[in-house]
């Protein structure tokens, strides 16, 4: 019997649907034949040292970024061999856990986010007619006995941080520097609720409330403490922990949990007095190692820190309030009053404590187990300047690395005003290469472009140098030469000198010399053309034009900027061309030269590209910053992608017909016409080939850039000039391992020794790193009997001596030693202690 | 007088009929567009929370400003007062481009009548991935993502539901039959849920596929090579929302089904004894084809809003996830963009329905129309 159409086909349209799916299925399954196959990740055995030989720039050929918000999924695929390193730092500890657990992953800290108790000092009663108890210093200085800080590190945080007293970092060279006194107060200021308990309750009393059947009362009502706790992360078991401890102390407290934004409105823009919170769960957070931390006194107690009703608040003492101040402006004479200071401040920072700082987080950045990288102390991986010259696998050279990170090309990339997102700034800084580079362990700066630096400062401003690739002097008077460039004349398109602006001469509090490398302009960028001088000067040009008025390029957004600039600019001079050699004049000091050096040193932009976004924006059809874009109406410029790159290829084939030259009465000299033609067709060559504008001269290249699939690609520059291991001595940071040993029991009337062995990695850490080893001796009462430094006995070995003299004073009991070591290599301090016994002479006798 | 004398000419009928349409097109249009005027108001009034957006804007635009400023080493040794102005220039800056310093209602009939004009505008946060502004080009660019996978597998749902169902209901109480409903609570997780197990057992415990993405990194440069990527990262997606609605919509479009085969007309055909597959296409597909197009038309404008969750779990760059970040950096514009696409989408589809109606069933006409 013949079948309908029907039936065949109700036959036939399953058999078709499951061919199809089975062929979608093998289409889809089978391996792509580029990749190779993926191998979870063991540590390495080390590169062979041939291998390096030879090797120029990046150790890696190619990095491929690709989005990857979920930091649950970090250890999964780094063991999957999907990835090999992500750039988000990890705070969780069930995530950090994990990560720590697998034998196919690494990790490396930072540190950078401080969490810290805010407190309303408004009162003593609010506006509801309520008793703010926090109005009183004693009671906040008392919070930081009665918090438990070790509890909120290792409970809380798993781990992941380190208790935290003072208002400085404790990975942060501040800190390290003042580690003894430091120490003092962190020792004075432990952990003894009944202490705080004791000081709470005086003070109370004293307010007028009274503490009855368990509970303080005031005018006959509880006294109410509004706990702001924030609730994305373990701020709110922190907040609930600190609210515990409240009411356990007689305090009704009723816990209001917030988000960020909800809880600014109160926090930040209500006025404190109103009573809307007593507490918040406030952090911190910086992406660079701070050298300098004075200011953060009166950014963090006095009005002068910001303009928000809060601040307004704050009512340090006079002295405290004056010392902040001159702190902040540097208002110091030599190096040892600063240090004097900065030990008085934190001291009076501890009595007035409004803010109780609880502890400096540790973030994870997780990494395959072959793979290696130098991380920022302060910044993480993303935060690192050095992680392009360093990033390679330990068992070999070369090959492909895949870096998962939560935001790619998050805004537009352009060299003037662009995206200034950690994880775009991550990918452009390995496709530029800087003049100076920060160590990432110290936040000092290293010479990478420029053979060394003379730094000469008026007598009597505090500036030091560490390293040795830099002199400083001082002088009486630092005149700036009347040929030196101060401003720009937008009309004619030329540098204006000091001596046409001021005739009568102009003085700077620095001078700054700085000798770049012989062969700076054989350096070539990546689009193959080289360097030349009219890269560093058209940079300064812009600066000047964004902010002219009368200019196509004026910015309103880049005028307070550049206000700033011009308060401390004083000139540039050009001594010598070839070899570059420089000097800036400024009224700008910065303790550190490096610093200094870091701040003048003109950097190079290509010149041709910035042309072409110059046109771009001159022609309104593109904008360098996003309120300059918005106010036109018009794209914010990106190099890579979007509207923007075909605006800027019709601007590049205008400039190649027209052999245009940017401000040509400036820069003409400098630019041939055959310069110019090699510019444009090497710009549109690497357009042809890579379909953007980015070009650096970085240890990589960017390759390609894939917006909506979300990755970017990354290919090993070959001419980069320096060798593959220059900064390879960065990978870890040399954190110095102690181990104090000293005898236990020691009769009154003996002398004492103690040693201590500092290592790293099993091998003795050299002398000359160690900065100092201070130490702390506390008798049996807890006061400070003694304080001094240990002597180098040989690399690794250290010594510390008590007379028979210091000894005896201790009297019989029991002894604290607390020891400080600070290294060179790194800013963070290391501490060990020690306790032992004194007795009486002879009293040893059945001691251990 | 006879019926045939009060029936009027042909020629006048058909004006009479055109005029009775273009009245009711009239009607319809204007209160879809009313609708459409309401909703997309009430989405500017919510997303803005009735202006209260702009006082925590106001604090966040201050807070950034003052961090930005703190951070930068350029203002260090600024002394307090002058950096406090350097903070309030940069916030009137941003106040003025956001344009926070004019009263939100005024603002929120300028979004209105942009809104409904079609005239999207530009973001004020957001960028799209290749750095425009323009919230056109934010939404079209993720636009080929989500229909891609969305389309996919609500059709893939919506066929093989449809297909099934139909079987099903001609083998009502078998073993097959008892299973799918044995299996429709399944569909009580959403797609996202089975993402999470299924990227766990494919992606980790058997590494065969993706965990996410829309293709490998870095895209591979042939075409047929890059398609096989696309592939390769939507079959997991594909299979965790197919997973987590195919049951209950199978069973269902089953019920549906049973509920129109047991008319009194379907058994009139079966007692007639024409064979099952005219009863299916006459009988029972052909009268219940107005609720399956509009199904069907529902849920490809449904497509437009994409899965917030889902594209979060499996990293896919659709539609749910923009509108998600838009909320989250409450970006009006982006927000009042794919709303009102959505309006407009929704209102086209139910004045295409009213016409299509009539069109598909025989029984619907105008009112006051002829019988």
């Amino acid at each position: 019997m013949a079948r309908s159409s029907g039936d065949v086909m109700r036959r036939v349209v399953p058999v078709a649907a499951a061919l199809l799916f089975l062929a979608v299925l093998a289409v889809a399954l089978r391996p792509a034949s580029t990749v190779a196959p993926r191998q979870p990740p063991t540590p390495g055995e080390g590169i062979d040292e041939a291998e390096l030989q030879g090797r120029r720039g990046a150790l890696v050929d190619r990095v491929v970024f690709t989005r990857e918000a979920d930091v649950g999924r970090v250890t999964g695929l780094i063991e999957a061999g999907s990835h090999q390193v992500f750039t988000q730092g990890i705070s969780s500890t069930t995530v950090f856990n994990r990560l720590r657990d697998s034998l196919h992953t690494a990790y490396d800290l930072a540190y950078g986010t401080a969490s810290e108790l805010t407190l309303n000092p408004a009162g003593p009663e609010l506006a509801t007619g309520e008793l703010n108890p926090f109005h009183v210093p004693a009671i906040r200085e008392a919070l930081n006995r009665l918090i438990d800080r070790r509890y909120i590190a290792e409970e809380i945080f798993g781990g992941l941080a380190v208790p935290r007293y003072l208002p400085l970092s404790t990975a942060f060279p501040d800190y390290a520097r003042l580690a003894d006194e430091a120490r003092e107060l962190e020792l004075h200021y432990a952990h003894d609720p009944e202490a705080a308990r004791d000081v709470i309750h005086r003070e109370m009393e004293a307010l007028g409330a009274r503490f009855a059947g368990g509970r303080w009362w005031y005018r006959d009502a509880p006294v109410r403490l509004i706990a702001l706790i924030r609730t994305e992360d373990e701020r709110r078991r922190i907040g609930d922990y600190i609210a515990n401890l409240m009411e356990d102390l007689g305090f009704a407290v009723e816990r209001r949990y917030r988000t960020a934004e909800e809880a600014s409105r109160l926090w930040i823009a209500s006025d404190p007095r109103a009573g809307h919170w007593h507490f918040y769960t406030g952090s911190w957070i910086t992406i660079v190692i701070l050298r300098d931390q004075a200011e953060g006194f009166s950014f963090y107690y006095t009005p002068r820190g910001r303009a928000e009703p809060l601040w307004q608040a704050y009512r340090p003492v006079p002295e405290f309030d004056e010392l902040a101040d001159r702190l902040e402006r540097r208002d110091y004479r030599t190096w040892v009053e600063r240090q004097a200071m900065m030990t008085r401040a934190l001291e009076l920072a501890m009595e007035d404590s409004v803010r109780v700082w609880l502890v400096d987080q540790l973030n994870a950045s997780a990494r395959a187990a072959n793979v290696a990288v130098a991380v920022d102390l302060a910044g993480g991986l993303s935060g690192s300047a050095l992680w392009p010259y360093t990033l390679r696998y330990t068992d070999r050279v070369g090959g492909q690395m895949v870096f998962g990170t939560p935001n790619l090309l998050t805004e537009p990339w352009n060299p003037v005003a662009g995206s200034n997102w950690a994880s775009d700034r991550m990918i452009m800084r390995a496709t530029e290469d800087p003049m100076v580079i920060p160590d990432p362990f110290t936040g000092l700066y290293l010479p990478q472009r420029i053979e060394g630096a003379e730094v000469t400062v008026e007598a009597g401003v505090p500036v030091g140098r560490t390293l040795d690739w830099l002199s400083v002097e001082s002088a009486e008077e630092i005149r700036v030469p009347e040929a030196a460039w101060i401003d720009w004349d937008g009309d004619a398109g030329r540098f204006v000198t000091v001596g046409e602006k001021h005739p009568e001469g102009v003085t700077a509090r620095t001078r700054t010399r700085v000798a770049y490398e012989e062969a700076l302009f054989e350096r070539r960028w990546h689009d193959g053309s080289t360097l030349s001088l009219a890269d560093f000067i058209l940079p300064w040009i812009l600066t000047f034009e964004r902010a002219d008025e009368g200019s196509r390029l004026f910015d309103v957004a880049h005028l307070a900027t550049f206000e700033a600039f011009q308060r401390h600019f004083r000139g540039w001079h050009i001594v010598s061309r070839d070899p570059l050699v420089v000097e800036v004049y400024s009224d700008q000091i910065y303790p550190d030269a490096e610093t200094i050096v870091a701040a003048r040193a003109p950097a190079p932009i290509p010149w041709h590209t910035l042309a072409l976004g110059i046109l771009a924006e001159g022609s309104d059809e593109l904008a360098f910053s996003s309120n300059k874009a918005d106010q036109r109406r018009v794209d914010w410029m990106s190099l890579v992608a979007g509207p923007s790159v075909p605006i800027l290829e019709r601007q590049l084939r205008r400039a190649r017909e027209r052999g245009i030259r940017p401000y040509p009465a400036a820069l003409g000299e400098l630019l041939d016409a055959e310069e110019v033609a090699a510019r444009y067709r090497a710009l549109a060559d690497w357009y042809a080939e890579r379909g953007h504008f980015w070009v650096g001269n970085g240890p990589f290249e960017l390759h390609s850039v894939h917006p909506v699939a979300g990755s970017v690609v990354l290919r090993r520059f070959a001419e980069f000039p320096d060798p593959a291991d220059k900064w390879l001595r960065f990978s870890r940071p040399a954190i110095p391992e102690l181990d104090l040993d000293g005898p236990l029991v020691v009769e009154v009337g003996e002398a004492a020794a103690f040693h201590l062995a500092v290592t790293f990695d099993g091998e003795p850490y050299a002398a000359e790193d160690i900065e100092q080893v201070q130490f702390l001796l506390f008798d049996g009462r807890g006061e400070l009997a003694r304080r001094g430094e240990a002597e180098a006995l040989d690399d690794g070995l250290w010594r510390l001596a008590l007379s028979a003299e210091t000894v005896a004073a201790l009297g019989a009991g029991a002894n604290s030693l607390e020891l400080a070591v600070t290294s060179r290599r790194v800013a963070l301090p290391v501490f060990a202690s020690h306790v032992f016994a004194t007795v009486p002479a002879g009293g040893r006798e059945g001691a251990p | 007088m006879s019926d045939s004398q009060r029936i009027p000419p042909p020629r006048r009928a058909l004006w009479r009929d055109l005029r009775h349409l273009l009245a009711y097109t009239v009607k319809r249009l204007l209160a879809l567009l009313l609708t459409v005027l309401v909703s997309v108001y009430l989405t500017i009034v919510i997303a803005n929370m009735g202006g209260r957006v702009d006082e925590l804007r106001l604090v966040q635009i201050r807070s950034e400003a003052a961090e930005a400023v703190r951070a930068d080493p350029a203002f260090l040794d600024m002394p307090g007062e002058e950096r406090h102005a350097l903070i309030e220039r940069r916030v009137s800056l941003e106040v003025e481009r956001l344009r926070l310093d004019q009263p939100f209602l005024l603002r929120s009939v300028d979004y209105l009548q942009r809104a409904m004009r079609l005239e999207l505008g530009r973001a004020e946060q957001m960028h799209s991935d290749r750095g425009s502004r323009e919230v056109y080009d934010i939404i079209v660019e993720r636009l080929p993502a989500t229909l891609l996978l969305f389309g996919s597998a609500n059709l893939l749902v919506f066929f093989t539901s449809v297909f099934v169902a139909l079987t099903l209901s001609r083998r009502y109480g078998s073993a097959l039959d008892r299973g799918v409903i044995a299996l429709a609570p399944t569909s009580a997780a959403p797609g996202w849920f089975y993402g999470i197990f299924l990227i766990l057992v494919f992606a980790f415990v058997i590494p065969l596929l993706p965990a996410g993405g829309m293709v490998a990194a870095p895209p591979p440069e042939g075409r047929w090579e890059y398609a096989a990527s696309v592939l390769r990262h939507m079959l997991l997606p594909l299979a965790a929302m197919f997973l987590s609605s195919i049951f209950v919509s199978i069973y269902s479009w089953r019920t549906f089904f049973l509920i129109h085969s047991s008319e009194d007309y379907v058994e009139m055909a079966r007692a007639k004894g024409l064979p099952s597959h005219l009863i299916e296409r006459r009988y029972i597909l052909r009268p219940t084809l107005s609720p399956i197009v509009t199904s069907f038309l529902l849920m490809l404008i449904g497509l437009w809003s994409g899965a917030i969750i889902l594209e979060q779990v499996f990293n896919w760059p659709g539609l749910g996830s923009l509108l998600f970040r838009a909320i989250g950096h409450r970006d009006t514009p982006v927000i009042i963009g794919a709303v009102v696409i959505f309006a407009y989408l929704l209102a086209a589809t139910v004045f295409l329905l009213d016409i299509l109606y009539a069109l598909l069933d025989p029984r619907v006409r105008l009112e006051g129309g002829r019988r």
